[in-house]
């Protein structure tokens, strides 16, 4: 007992000794390790609801009416305290007066209605550690007092007074949820949108509106735009034509999504004269002034198509039916391009031309070639995509209007020259070749795999290049003959085809690296061994 | 290869080397230089086929070729 109380202070009170201990010289902790010992999973407390019934004076049973009648003496096999035990009349027997017997049916009726187990008279009363505990709450309950702190502890804690930044102070003033009508026509605030015209406001002739003289409406993207759908061919999109303001007399034209007002000034002036373009445009805005060339241009053009039998221009009686203006495009300057970047150039400019010409015929109701035809619908439908695009003023449709005639990616070299790069075309069917040749016959060359040849490909002829030209200046020659690429070839063949054979004799390798070589490599089982053997020179060399 | 496809385009393959050099190729020049390169590419698909075998891809990858780059390029170094 000493020893638990030394261990456990709490749990062994003095007056363990009581009534209600189970028996001598056992101390509550005890009988819990006992039960613990014996009971590995006690079930729920057996308790007695309190509405059971009244102790009858001192005599205690757990026995249920049917089991064989005990003395009272010994009926009971712990004693248990309090009102929780249930109260068992000393002499019992089948029941025999009424009144007996319907409290027999009701308690076993009471005991089979499912939920409910109060009755618990038919089962073993066992001791718990609950129980255990409970007897020992009564034992110290008498003498132990709920525990008070000495200093005093604040009854509502400090709150964080981050928190109570936000709530301290006068309440603010709850806001108004209508609106105060002073307030609804002030136009002063910056949230609300601008005010929309539908129209551009009068101005003098005179009067620099460059920055105003379109009015943005509603876009789309140009994704969703839907006359994309209907580029089919130009003698369906006539409707299409005249809603874009194909209208003459109409002060105001739609160019995409910009409303612009007829250019009122010579129409012939502006487009022959350069000087009087200047004027005009005084800023130095030439994609505005490309962007309203092409859309003169394509007015034009779209009048004379559709009043190709009526009467011309009012204001210029002999101006031709229709007028192609080429835009120009900006291209890319080539300072040092010598014949090839010129021929290229010739090229692309008959291109153009070819291309305006099937423009004229396809507008002309000149339908003999599908080619020509084909060409002027991509045309017009360029030319309406790149109208929207203007709008946004990006030189981004300028870029991607043509991805497959647009010129190859240049490059200069150190002397200042461009050139261009090799096919990959022919590389990869060379690669492909290889690869077939060595063994990995049907795998295909990944886009990467191509990429890293191509690199490969540049540093070569560019290596290639520099050696051969190096010769050539050490020959006293202006132009590299084949007998440098021989010396070239003859350099390869002299230091690494005939590396195995005498692997020593080019190479700045000392001795030990060498005789390494020698005993290390296995030279005769080797499949491929000249590669085998270079590779593993170069490893050495590059140390 | 199909005979109606050319083999390489000579003029690209003169233009190219003719801005790394900055001088005038002879006439013939070009197929010798063609004949160098393709033997380098077969010398950079090897060692890229074995290095990829070693270390056990099915193809050859970029990266093998990155890593062979520089030993065939030297090899062909003048």
């Amino acid at each position: 007992m000493s020893e638990s109380q030394s261990e456990r202070p709490r749990v062994a009170p003095r007056n363990s000794n009581a009534n209600e201990a189970p028996a001598d010289g056992e101390t509550a902790y005890s009988n819990l390790r006992q039960l613990a010992g014996v009971i590995p999973n006690p079930s729920t407390p057996f308790r007695r609801a309190s509405s059971a019934g009244a102790i009858l004076g001192g005599q205690y049973s757990n026995r249920t009416p049917n089991v064989a009648i005990r003395t009272p003496g010994t009926a009971a096999r712990t004693p248990r305290g309090g009102p929780a035990t249930r109260p068992v009349p000393a002499r019992r027997g089948p029941p025999t007066t009424p009144h007996a017997i319907r409290a027999l049916r009701e308690r076993a009726n009471a005991a089979r209605t499912p939920g409910q187990n109060r009755r618990r008279s038919g089962r073993m009363q066992r001791e718990t550690p609950r129980d255990a505990l409970r007897d020992l709450s009564r034992i110290l309950a008498r003498t132990t007092k709920p525990i008070q702190p000495s200093p005093q502890l604040e009854q509502t804690p400090r709150r964080n007074p981050a928190l109570d930044d936000f709530d301290e102070g006068p309440d603010p003033v709850a806001p108004r949820l209508s609106m105060a009508l002073d307030d609804m026509y002030e136009d002063d605030s910056i949230h609300e949108a601008p005010p929309r015209q539908s129209l551009l406001p009068d101005l003098p002739d005179d009067v620099d509106n460059n920055t105003i003289q379109s009015l943005e409406m509603g876009r789309r993207a140009l994704s969703e735009d839907p006359r994309a759908r209907f580029a089919t061919r130009i003698s369906e999109r006539f409707a299409d034509l005249n809603e874009l303001g194909i209208d003459a007399n109409s002060e105001f034209e739609i160019d995409g999504t910009f409303l612009n007002r007829r250019p009122t000034f010579d129409n012939e002036a502006l487009l022959g004269d350069g000087d009087e373009d200047g004027e005009v445009f005084t800023e130095e805005n030439t994609f505005e002034f490309r962007a309203f060339m092409d859309q003169e241009s394509r007015r034009r053009s779209r009048q004379g198509d559709l009043n190709f039998t009526g009467p011309p221009d009012n204001d210029e009686p002999d101006e031709p039916t229709f007028r192609f203006t080429i835009p120009q495009r900006p291209r890319r300057p080539s300072p040092g391009a010598e014949a090839g970047g010129d021929e290229r150039a010739v090229d692309e400019d008959g291109e153009y031309d070819d291309e305006g010409e099937a423009i004229l015929a396809a507008q002309l109701g000149d339908y003999e070639s599908d080619n020509a035809e084909v060409e002027a619908d991509l045309q017009a439908y360029r030319e309406e995509s790149s109208a929207i695009d203007r709008s946004l003023l990006s030189p981004a449709p300028e870029v991607t209007k043509k991805p497959g005639r647009r010129r190859k990616e240049l490059r200069t070299s150190k002397y200042g020259l461009e050139y261009p790069t090799f096919p990959p075309a022919t590389v990869k069917r060379l690669a492909a070749g290889f690869m077939r040749s060595h063994g990995n016959g049907n795998t295909k060359i990944s886009k990467e795999t191509l990429a890293a040849i191509m690199q490969a490909t540049d540093w070569f002829f560019e290596q290639a290049a520099e050696d051969l030209a190096s010769y050539a200046e050490h020959a006293e020659r202006k132009n590299i003959d084949e007998s440098d690429v021989v010396t070239l070839m003859k350099r390869y063949v002299t230091g690494y085809l005939q590396m195995p054979e005498r692997p020593l004799t080019r190479l700045p390798i000392d001795k030990g690296k060498s005789m390494q070589i020698q005993h290390h490599f296995p030279w005769h089982r080797s499949s491929s061994r000249g590669s085998f053997c270079r590779r593993y020179v170069w490893r050495l060399r590059r140390n | 290869m199909a005979p109606a496809q050319s083999l390489y385009p000579r003029s690209t393959l003169k233009r190219i080397i003719k801005a790394h050099s900055n001088k005038a190729l002879a006439k013939n020049t070009d197929i010798m230089i063609f004949l160098d390169y393709t033997l380098f590419l077969q010398d950079l698909l090897r060692e890229a086929s074995i290095r990829s075998k070693q270390s056990g891809e099915r193809g050859i990858s970029a990266r093998s070729i990155r890593r062979v780059r520089d030993m065939s390029l030297r090899k062909f170094k003048g």
